[in-house]
């Protein structure tokens, strides 16, 4: 009988069909499947990855944060409260019509209308209206002046029209089409002929949904998969590098890990706390030891490089001593010294993510050692983010990510903003730093909002409501005949309308030249 | 029988309606808001309330309950928060691949068994019995999250016969099949050799001996047939387990399936979901006791319903 099953094992093997690299079809593995590849309603970064390949949108953002053409030539402030977009003429949708401002009204229109409930409505809530005086130009009218406006304007946008249903695509008008979308397994696009920039090189592009980080790096050795974008863990990298296909690209990414503080909390709503937790943690020695020195040291929860981004911060190194006498000032004497007494104990939350509770678990021995100590509690995650919503928490740490805009800072930090409202889950109240916030998103000028968030940013250095811990590096694991792909710092997948198939390319194992 | 299958079916509402009441209350219970999920948390506080009340969650627990229950006694389960499609859609759209994986892995599973425990107890204390105990102790010991990767490793990467991982074709099933069947097979193959052994020692196994007919014969024709009952039983018990999906299988390998969906359900506090999930799961394992129970009528003559 067991030779039976071996023979039908074998049977059922059959000959190993060619690799895809060699079909010329892209396959890329994504950590977890969208919940809606539809641009008015998706949240999750899978879906907004998707969506950069098959929408276009009304304008893009470069790295830094700044508007890029898309389907918006050009635009005009008319007035601060009149911004005015034209259209190019001949983008076409996949369905074959062409892409008008009726389409950018409806999509707008059709978020902003409560009954549709989509999660991007808030985005939009300083329109109040918008008309489409011809075929190519939008005219949005704004309630108030709203500096952020348009870096929120980078939307995919949908056939006049367009209902939402489920899983079911939406027609876009971006570089590729959606040929078949199985929610939990993978995506397929092929290559829209008719797009109004070049047509892509590669025909066919799958998105395979593979939750298990081992099973990605397994299928990229197989080479059933050639295009990981920061989806294998960092202990995994060298074994992949091993692989003669294999190639590795680095670049500074935008998601940045923070420590929390609950500032209602009796003991860490003292600064010199906060300051001392934040000397105490030897965050090189963490980048080294869990994320393999692929990320960079954050001063500020805006990555490095953002046209915010404040040059005077100087970063909070490891100094334990200071730590200490710190402590020793707050009111919190080590009352055994070098004993096993702490001089009080913390909870800290974080989710069950493997990493994180690497982390947590370092971070409790680093503030052991100035006589603090952890209680570390792993949740899942909708209990976990519950918590923190509702300040049930004492230290947590989380990770921002695609941050577009300095306004991030009024929606984590303003007093108003304490959940439900918004982020400041820290319970952080500064009526400078609400004066300042509410002065960044209503003032034009760029400069001027530059100095604002300076002076932001160094108040929160001050009073310390968050510790920023680290910047990602963004880390792309690709076939070797795969070229043309631009490692964007927020995980941007629109270039891959760039990408192409070079033959020719045979090589060593290593990393690609930049 | 009919009067007993009518029984059967009438025994199927109070434990549905004890499923569904638990799952509902326990869903209530633990913290996670469904709105602040599908919002996130930029969305302003009057939006949420918004959709709190379009929802209807902002209504008391217990007027939600009779709603639920009334959605259910219609038929209707509801529209999933999270993707918006109606959740009996969903959850149809993952029971083949469920329902696929499972019949796969009860194949191995009995493929494995059914020679190797027929052996052992034929071959009472020989090295076969030894070497099959050993091997049994060996399929309980693997966790699937330990199995997985290594059939994945020797039959994908090393040998090249299998996907990697997905689902599709027969080859993508392979894998994932051995992973759940071998854990299974063990407790099968256990469980048949001593049913079998207690058989053989039965006078009718030594009366057909004296006859003069050969072991094999009476093993196979006659003890092996009186023995099924209680295999059976795991074997349905284990059945309806599998058709409740496996996370950390389907997790391995990216296996689109009811456990999936409903780890992704929970961790979105998408209530219809969990409970269109839960009530499905809860009636299969229903149907597949019921469909072992009567089995054993026609297994052993001497059981009759009705």
């Amino acid at each position: 009988m067991a030779t039976v099953l071996l023979l039908a094992l074998l049977a059922l093997a059959g000959c190993t069909p060619k690799l895809p690299i060699d079909e010329g079809t892209l396959v890329i593995a994504l950590p977890g499947s969208p919940t809606s590849i539809d641009p008015r309603l998706a949240t999750d970064a899978y879906g907004e990855q998707i969506l950069q390949m098959t929408h276009a949108f009304l304008i893009k953002r470069d790295a830094a944060g700044n508007p890029l053409a898309d389907l918006a030539e050009t635009w005009e402030e008319r007035s601060p409260t009149e911004i005015l977009f034209r259209l190019r003429k001949g983008a076409r949708f996949h369905d074959g019509r062409e892409v008008t401002s009726s389409d950018v009204r409806y999509t707008f229109e059709w978020i902003l209308d409560p009954r549709n409930r989509s999660p991007h409505r808030a985005t939009y809530d300083k329109i109040l209206k918008i008309e489409a005086p011809d075929p190519h130009t939008v005219l949005f009218y704004l309630k108030e002046p709203f500096a952020p406006f348009l870096v929120g304007m980078a939307r995919g946008i949908v056939p006049a029209g367009s209902g939402a249903r489920g899983y079911t695509p939406v027609p876009g008008a971006g570089p590729y089409k959606v040929d078949d979308f199985q929610p939990d397994e993978a995506i397929t696009l092929s290559r829209f002929g008719a797009y109004y920039d070049h047509s892509p090189s590669i025909a066919k592009v799958i998105v395979k949904f593979i939750p298990d980080s081992n099973v990605r790096f397994l299928e990229l050795k197989k080479g059933s998969v050639n295009f990981v974008l920061n989806g294998v863990d960092p202990d995994l990298l060298p074994a992949a590098l091993k692989n003669q296909n294999l190639v590795m690209e680095e670049a500074p990414g935008s998601n940045v890990s923070y420590l929390g503080f609950n500032l209602r909390d009796r003991i860490l709503s003292d600064v010199r706390v906060r300051r001392a937790i934040a000397l105490a943690i030897d965050r090189e020695a963490i980048v080294r030891a869990i994320w393999k020195g692929h990320a960079d040291l954050a001063d500020s929860i805006l990555p490095p490089g953002f046209r915010a981004n404040s040059e005077e911060l100087s970063p909070l190194r490891h100094d334990p001593a200071e730590a200490n006498r710190l402590l020793d000032l707050a009111g919190y004497r080590d009352p055994d010294g070098d004993g096993p007494k702490p001089r009080f104990t913390l909870t800290y939350k974080t989710s069950q993510n493997e990493l994180r509770r690497r982390i947590a678990a370092v971070l409790q021995e680093q503030l052991r050692q100035v006589g603090i100590a952890v209680e570390v509690q792993s949740h899942e995650w909708g209990t976990f983010f519950s918590d923190i919503r509702k300040g049930n928490f004492q230290l947590y740490s989380l990770t921002w990510v695609g941050i577009a805009d300095p306004d991030i800072f009024h929606y984590a930090f303003h007093s108003s903003q304490v959940p439900p409202e918004g982020a400041n889950r820290g319970r952080y109240a500064n009526p400078e730093l609400d004066r300042l916030v509410e002065e960044g998103r209503r003032e034009l000028s760029r400069s001027k909002r530059k100095e604002i968030y300076r002076k932001v940013q160094l108040l929160l250095f001050r009073d310390l409501p968050v510790f920023p811990l680290w910047v990602h590096r963004n880390l792309l694991l690709r076939d070797r005949q795969l070229a043309g792909f631009t490692l964007a710092p927020d995980e941007d997948y629109t270039s891959v309308k760039e990408m192409r198939i070079d033959r020719q390319v045979r090589g060593a194992t290593g990393k690609a030249a930049p | 029988m009919r009067t007993y299958l009518l029984s059967r079916l009438a025994q199927l509402f109070p434990v549905v309606f004890g499923v569904v009441t638990i799952v509902f209350l326990l869903l209530h219970l633990i913290p996670g808001d469904p709105v602040e999920i599908m919002l996130g948390e930029s969305a302003v506080a009057a939006q949420k309330e918004e959709l709190r009340r379009e929802l209807k969650l902002d209504r008391p627990v217990a007027a939600q309950y009779v709603e639920f229950l009334g959605g259910l006694a219609t038929g209707d389960l509801g529209v999933s928060f999270r993707s918006r499609e109606p959740v009996l859609r969903e959850i149809l759209s993952r029971f083949p691949a469920t329902l696929l994986l499972a019949a796969a892995s009860l194949l191995v599973a009995v493929l494995i068994a059914v020679p190797l425990g027929i052996l052992s107890a034929m071959r009472q204390h020989s090295l076969l019995d030894h070497l099959s105990a050993f091997l049994a102790m060996l399929g309980l010991s693997m966790p699937n999250f330990w199995l997985g990767p290594l059939l994945i490793l020797i039959f994908s990467i090393r040998l090249g016969l299998f996907p990697v991982a997905g689902f599709g074709t027969s080859r993508h099933l392979v894998l994932p099949a051995l992973t759940m069947g071998t854990g299974m097979a063990a407790i099968l193959m256990r469980m048949l050799r001593s049913s079998l052994l207690e058989e053989i020692r039965q006078e009718y196994v030594r009366v057909a001996a004296a006859k003069g007919l050969s072991r094999r014969a009476t093993v196979l024709r006659h003890a092996l047939k009186n023995s099924a009952i209680p295999v059976l039983t795991v074997l349905g018990l284990q059945f309806g387990a599998l058709l409740s999906g496996s996370i950390i299988t389907e997790t391995i390998f990216s296996w689109p399936g009811i456990g999936r969906l409903m780890v992704q359900a929970i961790d979105a506090r998408d209530y219809p979901l969990v409970q269109g999930c839960v009530l499905f799961i809860a009636l299969c394992t229903v149907a597949v006791n019921l469909a072992t129970d009567l089995l054993y009528s026609r297994l052993d003559p001497r059981i009759r319903y009705g």
